[in-house]
């Protein structure tokens, strides 16, 4: 310590023309005036837009009086909305989960188990999203079609029904839960986990005590990363449901397109936000909570 | 001309044809909503604008000697005779929905080609993405294709532009009792471009008993889904108005007593239904998916001519109560050409146009004299050719009110969610 605060000093005296070294920002700060800009025009605007479409009063097709109306707000906590709001969280607590349980292991054997073809497994795994999400979802529908393979000889008839729209999503979802997950099991030091069979670990104690302990940040990264867009999902339930299993997000997108009401619609979507938000403060208490205690 | 070129370019994007459609009529209504204080700006700007262009061009052959004939044709407050062809046509349409042929023809019109006329067009997949374009500000289209429920919001809301009827001098070719249709009570507001009707479908291996009314369509519905699955039509505007139709209900109803008995009738009949869907329909009951549906009659015969080998595909056009639609030439009201407009609407109420028109869509357009010069197995297909009996009891479904869409909706969710 002592020696660390006398360093400036002596750097300093002897050349006082010489540039100080600072480890201070360097450039002035409204460089950033654009980024800012766009994430004002392109981000918050359409979000102001929507609570003011929230408030309004719808009066006819395509015109609306802005205003403070919360009307709106109280028809989203009628049964039939809580209902769609409540499935909707479900399915996508479910579907993260099977993700996790699908996605843990695979990032697992990737991290550990891979060491020359592990860049090609990773590649292997992101392949997939560089097809549209919407295709992928189509692929989908003839893998589980009634008249198809496994349906037929698996006797695995899910289309149409919550299970398929449950396999969309962890199939569409998966690798953004692998990438966070395998990251934080590169990071591990496997020593640890020899150390702990040297002390007398069995292998699933060192596993539980060590290497989920100090993954779980990824874990709850990777699971968070999954389960907000699920809940907004739209494509997933629109093609693999048939129109029985639907979420919020389709019936916003009835609201807009087909009953015009703007103001409902925005009433839903900022409703979906705020369920949204109470996960969101538990993700950043829990990473809080990783940065104190470090990883 | 250099003025209206330049409001094109901005207004109407050149290369825009949606491919993975109503995906991108979800970037539409995100796009076009929100800019809705700006898009009152742009209707000002543009109306003068186009006010502007109007009076520079009209102000010399018109003030001559016209203002008592024109004054005599203003009853429908568009006084256009005398007016020049204006040079360009901008046409706001459904894709593949006309002959290419009907389009280089017009513009090779003895007047369309004096005039160096210019077309072009732009697409559309559905009518909520041509109200969202209108709504935020598009104002450079001359023709418009809106189906019926459209074509009365628009009214409405006084989007469309009285039409000229002097210069739709072909009109006499339709059947008359298309020119004053419920969703324009007064027909200064539309032509009838095409129409079909809701039916449904079944396959006669599986569903063997006589299903002949909407009503029976629904009933059999619980009795036929163990056996496959079973589709409705979707859309709140199709399913609500559809079973009350059923019922022997007016599918426009704002009546609460009625919605309720329609809820109550969806709802028991909930479980028969495996999918609700009009977007894939067509390609899985060709592939044998689909054994009992509700469809398009345009759909439905293509569904019956690709199950032809199999023959076991029946389609039925309901006896009592079902849906009509058309779809319809419209102008806007803030048309920059509208003259063309008008010029368009005449040709294709041509016999010789709406007989290629009708080769092309397969839709039919009520128009004795074209109807007559089809070839037989497209004339005598009653899946084409609607017979006059049927189609005497049936309705269009038309968007009345906000409030009775939004009970229609909340309905449609509320089946969908059972």
């Amino acid at each position: 310590m002592t020696v660390a605060e006398k360093e400036p000093e002596v750097a300093a005296a002897p050349a006082a023309t010489r540039r100080r070294r600072s480890f201070r920002p360097r450039y002035p700060a409204w460089l950033t005036a654009p980024s800012l800009l766009y994430y004002t025009v392109f981000f918050l605007g359409p979000m102001a837009i929507l609570v003011a479409f929230s408030l309004a009063a719808q009066q006819g097709f395509g015109s609306l009086r802005y205003g403070f109306d919360t009307s709106q707000y109280g028809q989203v906590t009628t049964s039939l909305y809580l209902a769609i709001f409540g499935r909707t969280l479900i399915m996508a607590a479910v579907g993260t989960l099977l993700t996790v349980a699908v996605g843990y292991p695979v990032a697992y054997w990737m991290a550990r188990y891979l060491s020359t073809y592990k860049m090609l497994a990773l590649l292997i795994v992101v392949v997939p999203f560089w097809t549209s999400f919407l295709i992928r979802t189509y692929a989908l529908k003839i893998i589980l079609d009634p008249n198809g393979y496994l349906a037929r000889d698996l006797g695995i008839s899910i289309m149409y029904t919550r299970y398929a729209v449950a396999v969309g999503l962890v199939y569409n979802y998966l690798p953004l839960f692998i990438l966070p997950v395998f990251a934080s099991l590169e990071r591990m030091d496997w020593t640890l986990i020899e150390a702990a069979a040297d002390l007398g670990a069995r292998p699933f104690s060192a596993f539980r005590e060590i290497t989920l302990r100090l993954t779980l940040p990824g874990v709850v990264t990777g699971a968070l990363l999954v389960f907000i867009p699920m809940t907004g999902e739209y494509i997933i339930p629109n093609i693999l449901s048939g129109g029985n299993y639907e979420f919020v997000g389709n019936v916003i997108g009835d609201q807009f397109n087909q009953a015009q009401n703007q103001p409902f619609g925005s009433a839903l979507s900022i409703s979906l936000m705020l369920a949204l938000s109470v996960f969101v403060i538990i993700y950043i208490l829990v990473a809080t909570k990783e940065e104190r205690f470090g990883a | 001309m250099n003025r209206d070129d330049s409001q094109l370019n901005i207004l109407a994007p050149r290369s825009l044809r949606p491919k993975l459609d109503y995906l991108h009529r979800e970037v539409q209504q995100a796009a076009g909503r929100p800019l809705s204080r700006r898009q009152a700006l742009g209707l000002g700007g543009m109306a003068l604008l186009a006010g502007a262009a109007g009076c520079s061009t009209s102000a010399s052959p018109a003030s001559s000697g016209s203002p008592a004939s024109s004054g005599a044709a203003s009853a429908s407050a568009n006084p256009l005779t005398g007016k020049p062809l204006e040079g360009h046509l901008e046409i706001y349409t459904w894709s593949e929905y006309s002959d290419p042929s009907t389009f280089t023809k017009f513009t090779k019109l003895p007047a369309e080609a004096k005039a160096g006329l210019t077309l072009h067009q732009t697409f559309y997949s559905s009518n909520d993405e041509l109200l969202a374009k209108l709504h935020a500000g598009g104002t450079s289209y001359d023709i418009i294709v809106p189906s019926q429920n459209a074509v009365a919001e628009l009214i409405q809301e006084n989007s469309l532009m009285a039409l000229d009827k002097a210069l739709l001098p072909n009109l006499k070719y339709l059947d008359p009792s298309f020119l004053k249709p419920s969703y324009d009570p007064t027909g200064d507001y539309h032509v009838i471009k095409d129409f079909g009707i809701t039916m449904f479908f079944f396959n006669n291996k599986i569903v063997t008993e006589e299903i002949k009314t909407m009503h029976d369509f629904y009933m059999a519905l619980p009795k036929y889904v163990g056996k496959g699955r079973t589709n409705l039509l979707d859309g709140a505007e199709e399913v609500v108005p559809l079973a009350l139709m059923a019922l022997g209900l007016d599918p426009n109803t704002s009546s609460q007593a009625d919605f309720s008995q329609a809820k109550s009738f969806l709802l028991s009949i909930r479980k028969g239904v495996t999918t609700i869907d009009a977007s894939a329909y067509i390609d899985d009951a060709i592939a044998g998916k689909i054994i009992l549906g509700q469809g398009w009659n345009g759909d439905i015969r293509r569904i019956v001519q690709g199950r032809a080998k199999q023959g076991d595909m029946t389609a039925v056009i309901p006896g009592a109560a079902s849906e009509i639609w058309a779809d319809n030439w419209c102008i806007p009201a803030s048309a920059p050409h509208p003259v063309a407009a008008h010029a368009w609407i005449n040709w294709l109420l041509t016999p010789g146009t709406a007989v290629t028109e009708m080769n092309y869509h397969d839709y039919k357009i009520p128009m004795d004299s074209a109807l007559s010069q089809l070839a037989p197995s497209l004339r005598n297909d009653p899946l084409f050719n609607v017979p006059k009996s049927y189609t005497d009891n049936y309705h269009y479904i038309l968007n009345v009110s906000p409030q009775v869409v939004e009970a229609r909706t909340q309905i449609y969710s509320e089946f969908k969610a059972a």
